[in-house]
């Protein structure tokens, strides 16, 4: 009689850990690769950046979004959800496939990304649709401090790639930077200098791999600043 | 035991595949028939309008006749495990369903009963906000403000504590899967503290029609 109770619990530790593995992430190769090449074809991004997109179907698909990114698309100042309003459909696209491909580690999106989710057309659709919305100003800064540091790296190394107001560059797949939450840039730049952002663009890394923690501190307060002009 | 355990996983991987990419397009059917229908068939557990007076069954008053047709159609097609609703949507015709479905999303929903006030705030707090920590979403996201839900995702208000948390324990142990793994990924997520305060603001909402 009781060596039947640790069979059912291997057998339910065996189920469990087979639907674990339904909805782990998968790991693809990503800058830790010797043969890594950053923003290279893929079947469902070029699919997506081809599709006709409708903002109305966005609209719709972006309802399993924004129980975390929120109605208004502009997440939470605490770095765990980024705004996603205004932002570059091109660069929603490649992020959102990169997570579902297991190119950019999002264990906790990943569930919500996934083919059974959302269709490569739901993930040119939702794209549309967040970037036509207005970003909030409300958005997550820094302490302030140190701005005239955060400037002055900035204009040097980020601005050619994502804008003098940090308006980024859709052909580019260059993130729109201006007004995305401090804590959220600085966590993701953090992790991209040390390489643990597996879908990361190598001459990015290459540019702030010497940049202290308080260098990342003063540009992510600078861009977090940064305003789209009108 | 162990061929029994494969089964149910494969069961419940096609299931999943079955679940993907459905259409919501509005469904159609004679709300007339449906009450007919209602009144012999799904009376002595749904109750006439929709408002079941047991918790073990939920009650469908006012749910969205889309989600409604969808979870007849599930059952129909093994997507959706009931050995309770499967004999019944056996006898039943597609247009039956529609006709169903349409009557009760005619209905209005009876205010739920809240067993545990206590828990409320704490329930506010995870249908508004989510648990960002453990990667669990806001119900609002989906379910609405007030619970009231859409074409795709069900109307939660007023619904009994008790059905709540058997469908979020249905989700979370892989016994419910038409539900395209997002329930089974927030039910997973969540503490059973947290499921229970939630089932319980849930109970708490009016949802206007």
């Amino acid at each position: 009689m009781n060596v039947r109770l640790p069979v059912i619990g291997l057998l339910a530790l065996c189920c469990s850990a087979a639907f674990a593995q339904a909805d782990a992430q998968p790991r693809a190769p990503g800058i830790e690769s010797a043969d890594y090449v950053w923003n290279q074809p893929d079947k469902e991004k070029d699919a997506a950046l081809a599709h006709k997109a409708d903002i109305e179907k966005g609209k719709i698909a972006y309802e399993v979004c924004q129980g975390c990114h929120q109605a208004d698309a502009s997440g939470r100042a605490d770095a765990i959800y980024p705004n996603l309003a205004g932002q570059h459909a091109s660069v929603l696209i490649k992020q959102m496939i990169d997570v579902r491909s297991g190119r950019r580690d999002n264990p906790k999106m990943h569930p919500f990304v996934g083919d059974w989710v959302v269709s490569v057309e739901d993930v040119a659709d939702i794209s549309a649709y967040l970037n036509q919305l207005p970003i909030s100003t409300e958005n997550g800064k820094g302490s302030g401090n140190h701005l005239a540091k955060g400037r002055e790296l900035y204009d040097n190394d980020c601005a050619s790639c994502h804008g003098k107001n940090g308006e980024g560059n859709a052909a580019e797949f260059y993130p729109l930077v201006a007004q995305q939450h401090y804590a959220y840039l600085y966590k993701e730049a953090s992790i991209i200098r040390d390489g643990e952002r597996r879908n990361a663009n190598p001459k990015m890394v290459k540019i702030i791999k010497h940049y202290s923690n308080d260098d990342l501190k003063a540009v992510s307060d600078y861009m977090s600043r940064l305003v789209l002009p009108r | 035991m162990r061929m029994k355990t494969i089964a149910a996983v494969f069961a419940a991987c096609s299931g999943l595949m079955l679940a993907a990419g459905p259409s919501f397009a509005q469904v159609k059917g004679d709300a007339e028939k449906g009450r007919a229908l209602a009144a012999e068939v799904c009376v002595a557990c749904h109750g006439s309008d929709g408002n079941s007076l047991v918790d073990a069954f939920p009650k469908i008053a006012g749910q969205h006749a889309e989600y409604a047709f969808k979870q007849l159609q599930d059952f129909a097609g093994s997507r959706r495990d009931s050995e309770v609703m499967r004999p019944i949507v056996d006898e039943l015709s597609p247009e039956d369903m529609a006709n169903a479905a349409v009557f009760f999303s005619t209905q209005t929903a009876a205010p739920g009963q809240v067993d545990d006030p206590s828990m409320l705030a704490a329930g506010q707090r995870i249908y508004e906000n989510g648990n960002p920590d453990q990667g669990v979403p806001a119900c609002i996201g989906c379910h609405g403000a007030n619970g009231v839900g859409n074409a795709r995702y069900p109307r939660l208000a007023g619904q009994y504590p008790a059905y709540i948390l058997d469908q979020m324990e249905r989700f979370a142990d892989g016994r419910r899967t038409n539900d395209k793994r997002l329930m089974q990924t927030v039910a997973s997520r969540l503490g059973e503290t947290e499921t229970r305060a939630v089932a319980e603001y849930i109970a708490s909402l009016e949802a206007q029609k």
